[in-house]
């Protein structure tokens, strides 16, 4: 199971993080939140989601004596790729319009 | 002992009884893996009828061959067969069929399970074309989006029935997909580490973890949309504090990760056959392992690229659509590894090989569409077009069809034993892949061209008259080429030649056997050292038949099969299977029972058939078991192990672990719901909240206390009281809610409610059938599988009551 997990967690990191940050975004909206305190919120979740999923990146390249270990590091680079491709729009697109 | 006297006494014990009673009890693999792909190809048939009477319709405009209100039950009838009524349940069949097979076990983990599957599979689907057939079927297309589902639009039972019948073959999706995540974690064969498993497993597991999460929040949105129509409690209706968009999310949540459930065996299947027609091994095997990784976790943040005009703010778009031209990676990355290995082999053009080669033209070019639409901009103009038919009939026909056609003709052999007889197969071939091209390319053009999907007819001047003609000439092509596929099937049946075993030249286990292959799969079970068995040892399958591997015996009438350690596949203890039973169909027809008394409204009988399976079901917990200690047993190779009525983490303590990560994910989808409501639907926040106090949320906290405290110390009646506790703290702020129709704040508390309700019940129920089982002798310091199994229910069902309150509770607190 352990092996499943590590072959996840990157994932897994990507996962609560796409969680969170559309969660936070829809909170925002709704409650109108300030324009620019929202964005600042959203910039600092993104940056925190980076930073997770960028150590649990290389906590999994650390530990590479399998095949399956090289296939959960690299997912691990996934899930930090992931994480910084798919909220770009945090950087560049309006919150609630 | 001789090899034939070890296959009368393994026969004996795993045979499928003759005549009706085999029909009805029979709870082996390979019969339910038959069954399955033939009941999925007989609705396939039903379904490609529906698509033509709907290409007769359009070819023409103005066409008077049905009118709006049929014409609506045909398209939605056609999706919802195609998608829930062949699709899943035919590669549920074949994996049910393989998996044992390729992975050295004699069966799947939870026979009964895959049993039970099939009864709600065949009398699901039987309601609703029954329904069809008494003109009351569904009709509100089959995503069945409220309110046109609701009960102001469609005010007769044809949203019930697929509320209904989609949610009772549901219950089958969940079966196998539990089924088949434990077989291939437990049930591999000695050696077999999760590094040395065949890539088809590899996709199953990912397949069957998806469908674990992905089926919940559509069970729960159908739940919630029954209840509507049925009570009145109003989740979707806007002005009583409900949205139709938490159904389209809840939805969605399904229905996109759905079309990669249906796309990864099919690609397992791709995986299996290629490098045996390239005649080479995988190439990748690490990163296509990390690919269907990938896959499986990134479909699950795309759902909202279905909802990209429904006004959601652009940030959350972009989120989805950056989410959704991810996707395709991983999916490329499978595609040059395919190439790659085709490249490297000596590719051999057999019949198989011939449909892979229509599945890449087809299901790239459906990606293709695919990463189109998951832009915004494009989405917004497409949207509801006929293009986006057309995309989901390339990735779909392309990525599950085309491969499943190659699936069926690499392992027809297998199960029939035979040769194909002339060529029919490759003329069907053509005619299908024309076919298909012909109607559905031309339909990306009538979309672009602005013809809108689910219209039942068009006027001449719109340009569209052309393209539905040829695209209405090509799907009868399709059609006259599946009837030969058929004919030709039919054909190696009745006249085929006897084949010899292994004809493909085929390295994975499942070609270590006689075919076709007996009940019990193996006469002796394989240890195995690599991905390549038969590679290895391409007499392996002889020297199995002879006895020379594990388990050679017919010990006392068991049934027999080995369980590994999840990651090194070490032989941890002796699984012994059930034989056949009556309780999967008795259990299914209850189930039935409760389903039609809900379609004809009869909500008085409903929990009649409720309790009858709780008491079946405690019938079926009670025929497992033995009353004496056996201690371990020889396996061979000088090995000894315990069997699984002595083992600490059985399949059933497994099966009990993904049925309760099912059952979180729909709790979770229900706080989604609540949360939702909450803060985007518009009339909230409500006229009343619950009452606050601190008799009913005390008596729940304390309750679940006692449960967690009972399970662990042994104590089975304070486990009991506490689970009970639960249900009259439930009872107590139920009391005290709104009324669950006045507005959706009383609807989905009473919802959590009933949620906490459901499972502190039935875990008041275990504890009882443990105190039972005590009593009677079934229980020692060694047998001791029951109480960790309820140990785990009795847990969710605490903490699943502590967050209720939470829930309920707060509000009237904060407020």
């Amino acid at each position: 199971m352990r092996v499943l997990l590590r072959l996840s967690a990157g994932l897994i990191g990507w996962t609560v993080a796409f969680c969170l940050i559309y969660a936070l975004h829809g909170l925002g909206c709704a409650g109108a939140w300030d324009a620019s305190r929202f964005r600042w919120a959203m910039l600092v979740a993104w940056g925190i989601s980076i930073a997770a999923t960028l150590g649990v990146a290389l906590w999994l390249t650390r530990r590479r004596r399998t095949g399956l270990d090289r296939a959960a590091a690299a997912l691990g680079w996934v899930g930090l790729a992931a994480t910084i491709i798919t909220f770009i729009p945090i950087a560049i697109v309006p919150a609630c319009a | 002992m001789s090899a034939l006297k070890l296959h009368y006494q393994l026969h004996a014990i795993w045979r499928t009884e003759p005549g009706w009673r085999g029909h009805l009890r029979s709870v082996n693999h390979s019969d339910m893996g038959k069954r399955f792909i033939v009941a999925a190809f007989v609705f396939f048939a039903i379904g490609g009828v529906l698509a033509m009477l709907i290409r007769a319709q359009l070819a023409t405009p103005r066409s008077a061959f049905v009118g709006p209100e049929v014409y609506n039950q045909l398209f939605t009838m056609h999706g919802s067969i195609m998608m829930f009524l062949f699709a899943i349940p035919m590669f549920e069949g074949l994996t049910m069929y393989l998996l044992p097979k390729m992975l050295g076990s004699r069966d799947l983990a939870l026979p009964r399970l895959s049993a039970l599957g099939w009864w709600c599979y065949l009398f699901g689907g039987t309601i609703i074309i029954v329904a069809m057939l008494a003109g009351v079927a569904p009709d509100a297309g089959w995503f069945l989006y409220p309110p046109l589902s609701g009960k102001t639009y469609t005010p007769g039972i044809n949203s019930d029935v697929w509320l209904l019948g989609i949610t009772f073959v549901e219950i089958s999706a969940m079966c196998a997909a539990i089924e088949i995540t434990v077989t291939i974690l437990k049930l591999r064969a000695a050696g077999m580490s999760l590094d040395k498993m065949p890539i088809f497993a590899w996709y199953m597991l990912a397949t069957a973890g998806m469908m674990v999460f992905g089926f919940p929040p559509l069970i729960l949105g159908s739940i919630l949309l029954e209840v509507e129509r049925a009570f009145g409690w109003p989740f979707y209706t806007p002005e009583l504090g409900g949205s139709p968009l938490l159904w389209q999310h809840l939805f969605w949540l399904f229905g996109h990760p759905e079309v990669y459930i249906i796309f990864l065996p099919a690609a397992g299947a791709v995986s299996t056959i290629l490098p045996v027609m390239a005649r080479t091994r995988l190439l990748a095997h690490g990163a296509i392992v990390a690919a269907i990784m990938a896959l499986a976790f990134l479909s699950f943040g795309l759902w909202v690229h279905h909802m990209f005009t429904t006004g959601i703010p652009h940030m959350a778009l972009g989120f989805f659509s950056a989410a959704s031209a991810l996707v395709a990676v991983p999916t490329a990355v499978q595609v040059f590894a395919w190439i790659g290995t085709l490249w490297q082999g000596r590719p051999d053009l057999k019949l198989p090989m011939l449909y892979l080669i229509g599945f890449f033209i087809v299901f790239v070019i459906g990606g293709l569409t695919g990463v189109m639409l998951a832009m915004v901009p494009f989405d917004a103009q497409a949207h509801d077009t006929a293009f986006v038919t057309a995309h989901l009939h390339y990735v779909l026909v392309g990525g599950f069809v085309f491969p499943m056609l190659a699936a069926a003709y690499y392992w027809l052999p297998h199960i029939t034993g035979r040769e194909r007889v002339l060529q029919v197969g490759e003329a069907a071939f053509w005619l299908i892949f024309i076919g298909f091209n012909m109607t559905f390319f031309l339909m990306h053009l009538t979309g672009l061209l602005g013809m809108p999907r689910r219209i039942d007819t068009y006027p001449e001047e719109m340009g569209w008259t052309w393209l539905n003609l040829l695209s209405s000439v090509g799907a009868f092509l399709q059609a006259f080429g599946f009837a030969l596929v058929v004919i030709d099937v039919l054909l190696q049946i009745r006249l085929g030649r006897m084949h010899r075993r292994n004809p493909w030249r085929a390295t994975t286990l499942e070609w270590a056997m006689p075919i076709p292959s007996p009940t019990y799969n193996f006469a002796s079970l394989p240890v195995v050292a690599s991905r390549d068995p038969l590679a290895d040892d391409p007499d392996l399958g002889v020297a199995l038949a002879r006895g020379d591997g594990l388990l050679a015996n017919g010990r006392s009438g068991w049934r027999e099969t080995i369980a590994v350690d999840m990651t090194s596949g070490t032989p941890e203890h002796v699984a012994i299977l059930p034989g056949n039973s009556w309780w999967p169909i008795l259990t299914a027809a209850m189930l039935g029972g409760f389903f039609l008394a809900m379609l004809a409204g009869l909500y008085v009988v409903a929990p009649v058939f409720v309790v009858a399976v709780v008491g079946l079901g405690w019938c079926w917990a009670w025929s497992n078991g033995i009353r004496i200690d056996v201690g371990p047993v020889p396996i061979g190779n000088g090995l000894s192990l315990p069997t699984s009525f002595e083992a600490v983490r059985t399949t059933g303590w497994w099966g009990s672990v993904f049925a309760l990560c099912a059952s979180a994910t729909l709790f979770t989808a229900l706080i989604f719901g609540y949360v939702f409501l909450w803060t985007i639907a518009p009339n909230w926040p409500p006229p009343a909240l619950i009452a606050p106090s601190l008799a009913g949320p005390l008596l729940g906290v304390a309750g679940a206390a006692a449960a967690v405290v009972g399970s662990r110390s042994g104590r089975r009646t304070l486990g009991l009281a506490g689970q009970l506790a639960i249900v009259a703290a439930m009872v107590w702020l139920l009391a005290a809610a709104p009324s669950p129709s006045s507005h959706a704040y009383g609807a989905t508390s009473a919802m959590l409610a009933a949620y906490a309700i459901f499972h502190a019940a039935l875990a008041a129920i275990m504890y009882a059938f443990l105190i039972a089982r005590a009593r009677a002798g079934f229980h020692s310091q060694a047998r001791d599988g029951e109480t960790r199994i309820v140990r785990l229910w009795s847990d969710h069902a605490a903490g699943a009551g502590i967050a209720v309150i939470a829930l309920l509770a707060l509000p009237g607190w904060l407020a």
